[in-house]
């Protein structure tokens, strides 16, 4: 492995704090601190924290699009009305959907996938460049190519089906019904080598001797990955789940491209639907407001889960 | 506060802007030399109507070397959200090219110029009054309608022939309830009489609904727009839902499609007809296989004839840009008769203008040039355009109501509750 | 635990891997498929794996049709722009963020760790009015900036997790050997922490590279578009698509991140991993 992972193994060991004291240096060096920490403060400052503050207060005005009105502060008018705007719920659902069904089953399949690079197989070194594949790919593309294969006459998909004799095929990307999950599984593929990757290294983490020895004991597979290995990966696990649903619920491109929130607004996530108002009807005070409901929601479900998790370990 | 906001973020950043971009200096479009630069944005997207285009854009410059035309491309996909932006950010370009149904918010915003006393009476004259009218947003005129497409019927000519219907012309066209019978007539093993591809249902809707007197905005006396729904608005949805979920006549999978994607089908014989764009032929000529053979036939009338809406391609002027009368005189020069017609050949599309029209080039039989210039007098402004909030009416009501219509999932009850209560809800806001 | 499995789970687990490679592979073998196939073939109702006349006309078409070119370059330099000023910036926080433990380590933490939960469009409204006022919109170094606080997080959260895997004894004992402290960490810590720099660098390029959002919000005109933003051009009015060009320059655009990630993978892996588990 790599140095940064001998790194955890070592940072596993002692307390965390612990060695961190151990390694600050004395008071008397703030001047060169604040050189080294300078460049990147500013950036993040006027980039990110800026405009983040700035998005909360505009969610607070009638901003619009236009040459001929001026912004007004409105109060909490644009959160009455996004109370009232079943549309957006609507959206928000299909987005917490979206988010727990491409966030579950990528941890599922990455983790058995993630299993099985960690043995000694052949082909090994196939699998492996091959799992990375989709995370090289631009979203945009990733998109695309899955049109190609979801397109209902000249896709792979339908043909495949066709071959096999399992009927017509259907309209996925397009039909009511089928939009969603099609979408979904687009998602899956797209989001797990990110975690297969990461799991797979948190599972080269996890000491071999300690294997063999339960092997040796006559542990069975099932508990030989309840007792050795899940209690290394499980803060990794924790780790990438948490980040993979952030990041799937403030998904854009792929959606975008694929169906562009299509259709009748069943693939419509939230994110979309910001932009939409935004850029496409110029109500920016009102997608602010959108934006901030969306990180409040967030992150009561992460804390609530976060927090659950963490106490889960402790009682162990 | 948004400007003190505002003040205070440019005030933090101003050192990184400064080292970044020099200082930004005015900029009235002029280059070094005094020559007047244009930008024009073109969303043209098929390889003819680009070089189409660019070539026109080349003959201005020859012509006028101290106004120079600079060709930019844009992409019909993106063209509203992009110009939304652009013109917020200040960086419109001085002609811009759009549809008709894209330009009220821009117009009502501020954005467009008015072309009133811009152009020639000669161009005012040449495209017709209603026309005009479906780029007239309040008393200003914002864009001139240049190129339109009537939606036709493309028929596989082979399996039209052998079911023995009676072929329609422009002059004896389907009534749609005929259209319903001859779909189900020439509905077969593995084959549908029609595909429609539905993937953007409300502009066909309201478009083709015209034929059947279907109205569905209606203008008050306080000229405030409100959503009803009477017996002609039902005509064209209820015979595409018992197309799909009585008889069996439509392909209930090609309903999610756009136009091209029913292509494939339609060369293999699995859908006798599609109801397509004008310029759609482009694409059928391009990609049909060896021997096959297809028609043009004209949309089905009813009781107000053939009329269908449109909304026709458009160029516009930025009400930002500092040459206002140099863009009128290019969109001057590209919709000259000659010109026009080798816009509207590129883009396998019908000009609006009557000299370009007349152009005998345009009355051929070939692909079916003849049929479209027949229906183009029956063209109508597409209904509900000019209407402030109708984008997001078309987008968060009435797309996703009458895909849900057109697929069974609700009845006609549902849809007309829809279309009419909510839709009046967002008109609501755009009217207060 | 090799010596354990029985012959009818290894075959099982042959069985699973070929499940996933199938999975994971077949869509970008369509999409290479389709870039090589006539437009005849691409309209055919039976669509067959390998082109019976695969032709590079996809290919041609895709560079006539839409300045690839062009827009390649533009992702070419904001990528490369911003992966060089983020780690530029940022290693020097993650060294301070790593070694010492201050309320602005934690702060900075802290950010890092909250800002992956910003939606994006609750930044971009604001961003586009502040980037209008400093007169950058449309313009590549507005989008490199972007893009470089955009990179910033998971840059920190990677070098970080690089910068402890330096350790600080080796710091300590150049600096009792009387080494100053620029020349310890010029001598000592940045030789060590190179290969992850590039890591952190590279990993910072694909992201930018492969970015549609701001992107799209941000350039206007044409010709300064990323890749990704062309690419979307591609689907013309009403989702109509011209399939074959479309699948070529998707093809090309996918290039070089696919050679950058065959040769980082690993390291990224180690960085992530280092992060995660501190966080």
């Amino acid at each position: 492995m790599t140095l940064a992972s001998a790194t955890v193994r070592s940072e596993r060991r002692g307390p965390p704090g612990g060695s961190q004291d151990k390694r600050s240096r004395p008071a008397g060096r703030s001047a060169g601190t604040w050189f080294l920490v300078l460049p990147a403060l500013i950036p993040i400052l006027v980039l990110s924290v800026g405009p983040l503050l700035y998005g909360i207060a505009l969610a607070f005005t009638d901003a619009q699009s236009g040459r001929t009105r001026s912004t007004q502060w409105v109060g909490g008018l644009n959160f009455q009305d996004l109370l009232h705007d079943t549309l957006f719920w609507d959206s928000f659902r299909i987005g917490l959907v979206w988010a727990f069904g491409v966030t579950v089953p990528q941890f599922v399949l990455a983790l058995g996938l993630a299993l099985l690079l960690n043995q000694n197989l052949r082909m090994r070194w196939l699998a492996r460049a091959l799992a990375i594949i989709p995370w090289a790919m631009p979203e945009v593309v990733v998109g695309l190519m899955w049109r190609l294969v979801y397109n209902p006459d000249a896709g792979i998909l339908n043909e495949t089906i066709r071959d096999l004799g399992l009927g017509d095929g259907r309209d996925w990307l397009t039909g009511l019904a089928t939009a969603l999950p099609a979408v979904i599984v687009v998602g899956v593929w797209a989001g797990m080598p990110q975690t297969t990757v990461a799991l797979l290294a948190g599972l080269q983490n996890t000491p071999q001797e300690l294997h063999e020895a339960a092997a040796l004991d006559g542990a069975g597979a099932w508990r030989r990955f309840r007792t050795v290995t899940w209690p290394v990966l499980r803060p990794v696990a924790l780790a990438i789940t948490a980040l993979n649903f952030i990041w799937n619920f403030n998904s854009f491109a792929l959606v975008y491209v694929l169906t562009n929130g299509g259709p009748g607004g069943r693939t419509r996530l939230p994110m979309l639907f910001a932009y939409e108002e935004a850029f496409h009807y110029g109500q920016f005070g009102y997608a602010a407001a959108m934006g901030c409901v969306m990180v409040a929601v967030i992150s009561v479900i992460l804390a609530v889960y976060l927090a659950g998790r963490l106490r889960g370990g402790e009682d162990r | 506060m948004r400007a003190s906001l505002r003040t205070t973020a440019a005030a933090a950043a101003t050192a990184l802007a400064l080292l970044l971009t020099g200082c930004a200096g005015t900029d009235d479009g002029r280059d070094a030399s005094g020559r007047i630069e244009l930008s024009f944005q073109s969303l043209a997207w098929q390889k003819e109507s680009v070089d189409a285009n660019k070539q026109l854009v080349k003959e201005w410059n020859e012509a006028h070397p101290d106004i120079h035309v600079s060709y930019v491309q844009g992409s019909w996909d993106t063209v509203h959200d992009q110009l939304l932006t652009s013109f917020e950010g200040d960086e419109a370009p001085d002609i811009i090219h759009d549809a008709s149904d894209d330009l009220a918010d821009f117009a009502y915003s501020g954005y467009l110029a008015d072309l009133r006393g811009l152009l020639p009476g000669r161009l005012t004259a040449d495209i017709p009054r209603q026309s005009w009218s479906t780029t007239t947003f309040g008393e200003g005129v914002y864009g001139v309608p240049f190129l339109q497409e009537p939606r036709v019927l493309i028929a596989n000519t082979k399996i039209l022939t052998e079911s023995g219907v009676r072929v329609p012309t422009p002059d004896e066209p389907w009534s749609w309830d005929e259209f319903r019978q001859v779909t189900k007539e020439l509905t077969g093993k593995g084959r549908y009489g029609v595909a429609w591809p539905l993937k953007e249902p409300v502009s066909v809707t309201l478009n083709l609904g015209l034929s059947g007197g279907g109205r569905l905005f209606h203008r008050g006396a306080d000229g405030k727009v409100t959503i009803r729904a009477g017996e002609g608005d039902q005509v064209v949805p209820g015979t595409i839902h018992d197309q799909v979920d009585t008889d069996h006549s439509a392909s209930r999978t090609a309903l999610g499609m756009g136009g091209s994607d029913t292509l494939p089908g339609f060369f293999g014989g699995k859908y006798a007809m599609v109801p397509l764009g004008f310029s759609y032929r482009q694409q059928v000529v391009e990609q049909a296989p060896e021997g096959f053979e297809w028609t043009v036939l004209p949309a089905p009338a009813g009781s107000a004839g053939l009329a269908q809406g449109v909304s026709p391609q458009t160029l516009s002027v930025a009400e930002a840009s500092p040459h206002k009368k140099e863009a009128a005189q290019f969109i001057d020069f590209m919709l000259r008769p000659p010109n026009m017609v080798r816009l509207a050949k590129g883009d396998w599309m019908l000009p609006t203008g009557t000299a370009a029209l007349a152009d005998p080039s345009l009355h051929t039989a070939e692909n079916g040039w003849a049929t479209g210039v027949a229906v183009a007098k029956a063209l109508r402004p597409a209904p509900a355009q000019s209407v402030r909030g109708y984008p997001e009416w078309k987008d968060k009501v009435a797309t996703p109501a009458l895909q849900e219509y057109y697929s069974g999932a609700i009845g006609a009850q549902e849809l007309r509750k829809r279309l009419v209560d909510d839709g009046n809800r967002v008109l609501a806001r755009y009217q207060r | 635990m090799s010596m354990r499995t029985s012959r009818t789970a290894r075959a099982g687990q042959y069985a699973a891997l070929l499940g996933y490679l199938v999975f994971l592979a077949f869509p970008f073998l369509w999409l290479i498929s389709t870039a090589f196939k006539p437009a005849r073939e691409l309209g055919s109702l039976h669509p067959t794996w390998i082109p019976d006349h695969p032709t590079l006309d996809n290919f041609r078409k895709a560079f006539d049709e839409q300045p690839l070119l062009q827009a390649a370059a533009n992702s070419l330099i904001a990528a490369v722009c911003a992966a060089l000023i983020a780690v530029v910036v940022a290693t020097p926080m993650a060294y301070v963020m790593a070694r010492r433990r201050s309320r602005l380590s934690t702060a900075a933490t802290g950010w890092v760790v909250i800002s992956q939960a910003f939606p994006l469009v609750l930044l971009i409204i604001p961003l586009f009015l502040i980037l209008k006022n400093l007169h950058l919109i449309n313009t590549l170094w507005g989008l490199i900036m972007v893009y470089v606080v955009w990179a910033l997080p998971f840059a920190l959260w990677m070098l970080v997790g690089y910068v402890r895997a330096v350790p600080a004894e080796l710091e300590e004992a150049a600096s009792v050997d009387g080494a100053g402290r620029l020349r310890t960490l010029v001598s000592v810590t940045a030789p060590l922490l190179a290969p992850g720099i590039v890591a952190t660098a590279l990993f910072a390029f694909i992201t930018a590279w492969n970015e549609l959002f701001f992107a799209l919000v941000l350039l206007k005109t044409p010709e300064k578009q990323t890749l990704p933003v062309v690419l979307t051009h591609f689907i013309g009015a009403e989702g109509a698509a011209d399939l074959g060009p479309l699948a070529a320059a998707a093809f090309l655009a996918t290039l070089p991140s696919l050679v950058i990630f065959a040769i980082i993978q690993r390291r990224i892996t180690g960085g992530m991993l280092a992060g995660a588990v501190k966080s």
